[in-house]
């Protein structure tokens, strides 16, 4: 048995379909070339190619007997593998003689017959004459062998066979192309042709095999693991290079055509690897993401990460799109791994994540886009709850992380943005949690969050403060913490400032605000102030009343006096001069509240009461805030802006000046002297602190609103609601069933039968309810009204949130957390479409 | 005559600086290169050596030592038939490291492969590992052993030649015994069926018990 073997290895091309030979008629089991008997009359194939070498080595390939063979190939395809086959041969030898411009000659042949034949379907036997002769070529010491092989391999990787080839592999050849791609010449000319050849070989051995199943699985980790290392090797000495030329570029001193000229290893090593990537179908991502991230590892590319970004950059590029999600979510569990890294090495890594994660925003929707978020958070419960003292290093890492956060959520729709926030606000810990960890936690969440709401561009506050979302953002604005409530505060400024008016706003005044800009509040906003204004106005009394510190207080003046910018209008403003003249109560009538702390209060108000007045642009209320001030300048400045600073001043001043004090009747009267209505002011009580528990006292206005909104302004109120009354589920007080239609055969019979009047009837009836429910109910109930809209994002809310209260703090479990449903790891293409 | 009979593939592994490459290119083209600079990623050298009158084509890998290469290098353990670990006999870090060659050795190379431990440069009068230190190792880790001088050329040859036997010897039992199992015999690029050299699986039941006699010099 294997000396028979033997045999058939001795005899290249033995076969028991081979012809007698055939000038003696024996099979012929000799080897070739070595058969005496026929040296007379060599077959007809082996003149022909041994016609076209030529005596001297140097004239090259004999042009005109080339075509006689090719000629002969073509027409007697048969002979192919045989010609094949002589021509391995004939070069085997010139090889061992280092005759090499012979073996050039016979190469060139073989491409030739190999262009000339590829739609022979004998083709098969000729290639794996073919492919010996290139393996035979690379195995040389020789580079120049091995570069003319490469270029005959490439040339065959582009032509399409017919017929399949089932049983070719190629590990020799991805092994040793790898292996040039790290060719170490000394002569830097010559190495840079290896590594090129390398990189040209590697994507031959892509193209012929990466669409036909029946040879090597490219995607094997084995192959993966030579070849995306090998590619990225050759692209890190690129991206320097790349710097310059970009520079060379844009200062002209380069042109573009001069510059695509050059190929050099790092350029084609990031083409070969953009069309990998783009190949790539799902299950083969992370076959190549994975010696990527290795890659990184080993050759300490995070640290610093221009070379980690530029190569996800090109991956994020060129994969398909429906997959990048996979190229986050793979860095990200990188990142997992990584978590006992220094914090230079995570931040680089966040960094990296920041950089790409806006590319795959826009393709991962709804519940991916959650776990990115989700998975993102846990990262820096993660950075929070393991390092007892926060580094400046690992603030970085924070810092990165919620970049990333932001700008994975500045490349969604706004309403996505709103479901971010939403999630975000979910995930801070409450104010019940009063540990250190916890408090950390609640300043870092409610930090991303501020980076999400500073991407969303408010049109609607109806949209921006969706209940479920304002209700615990009130309450977190009312932190004993001064950070965080001052995060808060930045977050309703950022959502509430429509007109670019933060800054302008930043520093409490009474003199006008120069650079303000303004719009009138429309029918929306001004039902937005009717329904939630007072909850908002409510928060901010609480938080003025908790810190003197300067900050903390300029940060919720600022919220205030976007509010009144954004909302104070004619038919709101009694609302504005209840808070206004509340806060001026919390300062007379707190007893534990510092000195300085009330005449902050007094300077807030009366700042506050000039901004409506100009605002609004009553006049008789300006008039009085400016007589005020007058009386405040003669007998005490302290109650004028700026703020006075506990920590620069310990005087006590007086407060017991009622004259100086915004009067609420007065102010009732500047309304009625304007023709304004102030039932309102002249009934309501001002607001008062601590009144979150007892939303009754306050509901005394929603019902006066609508009272009053029944009597001076139904008609546009119905027509604003009219306009809502089309979004079935945002529209309280009315259950599904009798706002849907039901969609059962009867029904829709019915409604095909009936005529359009009762149709409109049915809808003008709706209206009314909903109307009605507005007028009806007080604010608590209508947020729980409300709420089912979030339904289907709550539950999944929920649900990541029981994930995450399970104390899960290892990235260990956030990774498992991460795992696919089975359905979606086994039938990936049955979920993706 | 240009056919050979078996085909096989030595990989080299070890720390960097221990000699690997100065071992292939004695072998491969009887010199020892003054000034050999450090292998990137992996070289690859062909030497076809004749073995009781049998044409045998030894494929050698020649891996990188640094660190950084890990990755890489690692992949081409698996199809190895024979993997060569290197240390120097005047260098103890890199004896101290062997155990953990031997790890990744476990984890990416095929399990049945011929492991020999090679301690080089005999030549240097500042041996720090004796070799019955290094004769002891291999016995534990079940490896043949053998001490060299690429410089020198001391049992260059023999260290590949013993290699060379020792697989044809694996080839044979296992051709004898079975019939050839396809899926092991990891070939050469290319296997046209006909034409395909007898492939030689590196699976064989191997014991080692000879390990010291190969190595007693
Ligand atoms: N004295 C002596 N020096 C040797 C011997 N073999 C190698 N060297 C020297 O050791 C140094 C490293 O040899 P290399 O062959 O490059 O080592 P390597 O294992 O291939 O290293 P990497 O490619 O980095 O993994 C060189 O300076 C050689 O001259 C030897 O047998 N004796
Ligand atoms: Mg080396």
């Amino acid at each position: 048995m294997f000396s028979y073997r033997c045999m058939r290895l001795i005899i290249p091309r033995p076969s028991v379909s081979r012809p007698p030979c055939s000038c003696c008629f024996q099979p012929c089991l000799i080897p070739l070339g070595c058969c005496g008997c026929c040296s007379a009359l060599r077959p007809r194939y082996k003149r022909l190619v041994d016609n076209i070498f030529p005596v001297n080595s140097e004239d090259g390939l004999v042009k005109s007997n080339m075509e006689k063979l090719t000629f002969y190939s073509l027409s007697s395809p048969d002979k192919l593998d045989r010609i094949g086959e002589y021509l391995y041969q004939k070069a085997s030898k010139d090889i061992n003689r280092k005759r090499y411009k012979f073996v050039e000659i016979a190469m060139e042949a073989m491409d030739n017959l190999l262009q000339a034949c590829h739609a022979q379907t004998t083709l098969n036997l000729f290639v794996e004459s073919f492919l010996r002769m290139v393996q035979k070529l690379l195995e040389d010491s020789n580079p120049n062998l091995q570069i003319l092989a490469t270029n005959s391999f490439v040339k065959f990787a582009n032509i399409n066979e017919d017929t399949p080839s089932y049983h070719r592999r190629y590990d020799f050849f991805i092994s040793k192309f790898s292996s040039m791609c790290h060719g170490n010449n000394d002569n830097i000319e010559l190495r840079d042709s290896i590594r090129l050849a390398g990189i040209k070989g590697v994507q031959g051995v892509i193209r012929k095999t990466v669409s036909d199943d029946l040879v090597e699985n490219i995607w094997e980790k084995q192959h993966m693991e030579k070849i995306v290392p090998s590619l990225l090797f050759n692209m890190q000495f690129g991206v320097n290079v790349m710097f310059v030329k970009k520079n060379m570029l844009a200062s002209g001193d380069l042109t573009p055509v001069e510059d695509a000229t050059v190929v050099t290893p790092p350029v084609l090593a990031e083409e070969v690897l953009r069309e990998l990537v783009g190949r790539a179908s799902f299950g083969h991502i992370r076959s190549v993401l994975k010696p990527l991230l290795t890659h990184l590892d080993r050759h300490e590319l995070w640290v610093p990460n221009t070379f980690a970004i530029h190569t996800f950059r090109i991956v994020m590029i060129s994969i398909q799109p429906q997959y990048s999600y996979t190229v986050v979510e793979t860095l990200m569990q990188h990142l997992d791994n990584n978590f006992k890294s220094s914090p230079k090495t995570r931040t680089s890594l966040a960094v990296v994540l920041s950089k790409i994660i806006a590319i795959a925003a826009g393709e991962s929707v709804g519940p991916s886009a959650l776990d990115i978020i989700n998975n993102l958070l846990t990262h820096l419960r993660t950075s929070v709850s393991t390092t007892t003292e926060i580094t400046p290093e690992e603030s970085q890492y924070q810092e990165a992380l919620i970049n990333a956060l932001g700008e994975f959520a500045n490349h969604h729709p706004d309403y996505q943005k709103i479901e971010i926030m939403l999630f975000i606000m979910n995930t801070v810990p409450d104010l019940s949690k009063k540990s250190k960890g916890d408090q950390m936690l609640q300043n870092i969440l409610l930090k991303s969050l501020l980076k999400v709401g500073t991407q969303y561009s408010t049109t609607s506050f109806e949209k921006a403060f969706p209940a479920s979302f304002l209700q615990p953002l009130l309450k977190m604005a009312r932190a004993p913490h001064d950070p965080t409530r001052i995060i808060v505060m930045q977050i309703f400024q950022s959502l509430l400032d429509r007109h670019q008016n933060e800054k302008v706003l930043s520093t409490v005044s009474i003199k006008p605000y120069a650079a303000l800009s303004q719009e009138t509040p429309s029918r929306s906003d001004i039902i937005f102030t009717h329904k939630y204004g007072a909850n908002i106005m409510q928060a901010l009394i609480d938080s003025m009343a908790l810190s003197e510190k300067l900050d903390s207080l300029t940060s919720s003046y600022n919220t205030a006096a976007l509010l009144i910018v954004e909302m104070a209008c004619g038919e709101t403003v009694q609302e504005f001069l209840l808070f206004i003249l509340g806060i001026q109560q919390v300062a007379t009538t707190s007893d534990d509240l510092s000195n300085i702390h009330k005449c902050c209060l007094h300077i807030i108000a009366i700042a506050l009461l000039t901004l409506t007045a100009r605002v609004t642009g009553i006049n008789n209320l300006l008039e009085y805030a400016q007589k005020i001030i007058e009386d405040r300048k003669q007998e005490a400045t302290y109650l004028l802006p700026p703020l006075l600073d506990s920590k620069k001043s310990n005087k006590s001043y007086n407060l017991n000046l009622p004259h100086l004090a915004i009067d609420k009747m007065a102010l009732a009267e500047c309304l009625q002297n304007a023709g304004m209505d102030f039932n309102r002011l002249q009934t309501g009580v001002p607001y008062a602190l601590n009144q979150i528990d007892n939303p009754g006292h306050r509901h005394s206005w929603v019902e006066s609103v609508s009272n009053h909104m029944t009597h001076r302004n139904s008609s546009a109120d119905l027509t604003a609601y009219n306009a809502d009354a089309d979004s079935i589920s945002s529209s309280p007080g009315v259950s599904k069933k009798a706002l849907a239609p039901e969609y059962t055969v009867d029904a829709m019979k019915r409604y095909l039968a009936e005529p359009p009047e009762s149709v409109k009837r049915e809808q003008q009836e709706k209206q009314k309810q909903i109307v009605r429910a507005f007028r009806e109910s007080d604010f608590e109930d209508l947020m729980k009204r409300t709420e089912p809209k979030h339904d289907v994002i709550q539950n999944r809310l929920n649900d990541l949130f029981n994930s995450l209260s399970i104390d899960n703090k290892t990235p260990q479990n956030a990774a498992n957390q991460n795992e696919k449903p089975i359905y979606e790891t086994n039938f990936p293409e049955l979920f993706y479409y | 005559m240009e056919e050979y009979k078996f085909l096989f593939k030595i990989v080299l592994v070890g720390n960097a600086g221990v000699g690997k490459t100065c071992l292939v290119r004695r072998f491969t083209q009887g010199l020892f290169p003054p000034g050999q600079g450090a292998t990137i990623g992996v070289d690859f050298m062909i030497k076809t050596v004749e073995v009781e009158g049998d044409k045998i084509k030894l494929q050698i890998w020649d891996t990188a030592g640094q660190e950084r290469f890990r990755s890489i290098t690692q992949s081409y353990y698996r199809s190895a038939h024979a993997l060569i670990l290197v240390y120097d006999i005047s260098c103890q870090p890199t004896f101290d490291c062997l155990p953990d060659w031997l790890r990744e050795i476990h984890e990416y190379a095929n399990t049945k492969v011929l492991k020999i431990l090679v301690g080089n440069k005999t030549d240097r009068d500042d041996r720090e590992i004796p070799t019955q230190i290094g004769e002891e190792f291999a016995k534990q880790h079940d490896m043949y052993f053998l001490e060299t001088s690429a410089k020198e050329a001391e049992n260059v040859e023999r260290l590949f030649y013993e290699i060379a036997a020792e697989l044809i010897d694996q080839a044979r039992s296992k051709d004898n015994s079975s019939s050839m199992n396809k899926n092991l015999s990891d070939s050469v690029g290319l296997s046209p069926q006909g034409s395909k050299p007898p492939q030689v699986s590196c699976c064989s039941g191997l014991s080692n018990q000879s390990s010291s006699q190969t190595g007693n010099t």
